[in-house]
């Protein structure tokens, strides 16, 4: 297959992934155009050995982390659009969590978490993989989720919440 | 009850839940579940939140792809900065056909790269200063723990001077360098001098990485010194010499090799 056609089949997941980190689905576009845009760029200077998804992964986490950083010199606030709260599934059956706790408890999360957590859970990519993109070795990997795991629970209260009811 | 043949760790727990187990491993997760209630309350918590996850993320692939996001057309878009080196092959003879005159006008539009302009620099710095005797560095080799503090603070880079003995060279010392390229948050450079017992200089040029530029690799020749120029996601590196080139190769290679290596053993540079 041709590595133009290779760098396409891999658009979907890039977009998914990248609407998952920046919230906002244009913002999350231009990511992804910038990230193909160097992966074309750089094809005849760096010829990845690995797969090329994970290679892709890699450019567009790296360029996420950078502009995070320049916002954060820069003061800047981005906001959310609405793409983000739209439920896919009908209505907060019981046992499910509700989808906007669950939105507010991301955004709360630490960088590295969120984009360790998503990474796996969005792009179902094994802890060996999501090493490679993230480069950080496969303990941080896993200890990253817990945390991220942990810290979600106490963010979205379900941990509390029967204790809380009690209070009244 | 019978004992489980295997422990449950914690790593199982999460690749149960993100389904990354064999089947024969989750069998034996889930019947240690069964036998510890509190875990898999936690447990059926954690695939709530990923179900809440994918829920809000839902995979895109039904939709259409805008025509920025398609490999086909950015690769044709003639963008003066995405140029790939076929076509600034191409467009280099269109420039020496066209002549110097027009190839001058041509050239305002093409900003150089940024590793382009980090290479100039280091090369501008190592003309500069291996002509130099009693000033040739700010911080001599002798003061050895001074110098990599020091540089490794205002580069904010561990810098240890790579060990270049067994090619015959001795660090001479190094300096701070304002770093060149035009980014906003690239940092001051660091540079390394050593010397061999021909008096032969190579310097090293060392920044924190750029934004986003990952791994690359370039060599180039320059106002006939050598440059090689490498970057991770931690630093970009220059070595700039003009030594024969067997020999220049195997320091760069050294050089390589002792500042891609993390302190935890694993090698920065992936491809």
């Amino acid at each position: 297959m041709d590595f133009l056609d290779e760098i396409e089949t891999c658009v979907p997941a890039l977009r998914r992934y990248a609407r998952a980190l920046t919230r906002n689905a244009d913002r999350a576009d231009d990511l992804v155009q910038d990230c193909l845009e160097r992966a074309i760029r750089k094809r005849g200077l760096f010829r990845p050995t690995g797969p090329v998804q994970a290679w892709l992964f890699r450019i567009l986490v790296n360029l996420w982390r950078n502009s995070l950083r320049s916002e954060r010199r820069r003061g800047e606030h981005v906001a959310y659009d609405a793409l983000v709260v739209e439920p896919s599934i009908p209505a907060p059956q019981p046992g499910r969590l509700a989808l906007g706790e669950m939105n507010r408890a991301l955004d709360r999360l630490p960088d590295d978490q969120r984009e360790t957590l998503l990474l796996v859970v969005l792009e179902g990519v094994s802890y060996e993989e999501a090493a490679t993109i993230l480069g950080i070795p496969i303990g941080t990997v896993m200890s990253r989720l817990s945390r991220a795991r942990t810290a979600l629970r106490t963010l979205t209260g379900i941990g509390d919440e029967p204790r809380l009811r009690t209070v009244k | 009850m019978t004992p489980l043949p295997t422990p449950v760790s914690e790593d199982d727990l999460h690749a149960y839940v993100d389904g990354l187990l064999p089947p024969a491993r989750v069998a034996e997760v889930e019947t240690w579940l069964a036998a510890h209630s509190d875990k898999a309350a936690e447990i059926a918590l954690w695939q709530r939140q990923n179900e809440a996850l994918t829920a809000l993320f839902p995979p895109v692939a039904a939709e259409t792809v805008p025509d920025r996001l398609k490999p086909r057309q950015l690769a044709r878009r003639p963008r003066g900065l995405t140029l790939n080196w076929p076509q600034l092959a191409a467009a280099a003879l269109v420039l020496l056909a066209l002549g110097a005159g027009a190839g001058w006008a041509l050239r305002t539009f093409e900003r150089p790269s940024e590793s382009d302009s980090l290479i100039a620099s280091a090369v501008t710095a190592h003309s500069l200063y291996v002509k130099e005797n009693r000033h040739a560095v700010e911080v001599v080799a002798a003061d050895r723990d001074h110098l990599v503090s020091w540089l490794s603070n205002r580069v904010a880079r561990p810098i240890t001077p790579p060990d270049l003995a067994a090619e015959g060279f001795d660090l001479v010392g190094g300096r701070l360098l304002p770093g060149d390229y035009d980014a906003d948050d690239n940092g001051p450079a660091a540079q390394l001098m050593y010397q061999n017992a021909a008096n032969d200089r190579v310097t090293v040029y060392i920044t924190a990485a750029l934004p986003a530029d990952g791994n690359a690799y370039q060599f180039v020749t320059r106002a006939n010194l050598d440059a090689f120029y490498w970057s991770n996601d931690r630093i970009t590196c220059t070595v700039v010499g003009s030594l024969p080139e067997t020999e220049m190769k195997a320091v760069a290679k050294k050089i390589y090799t002792q500042l891609t290596w993390r302190p935890d053993g694993t090698e920065s540079t992936r491809s």
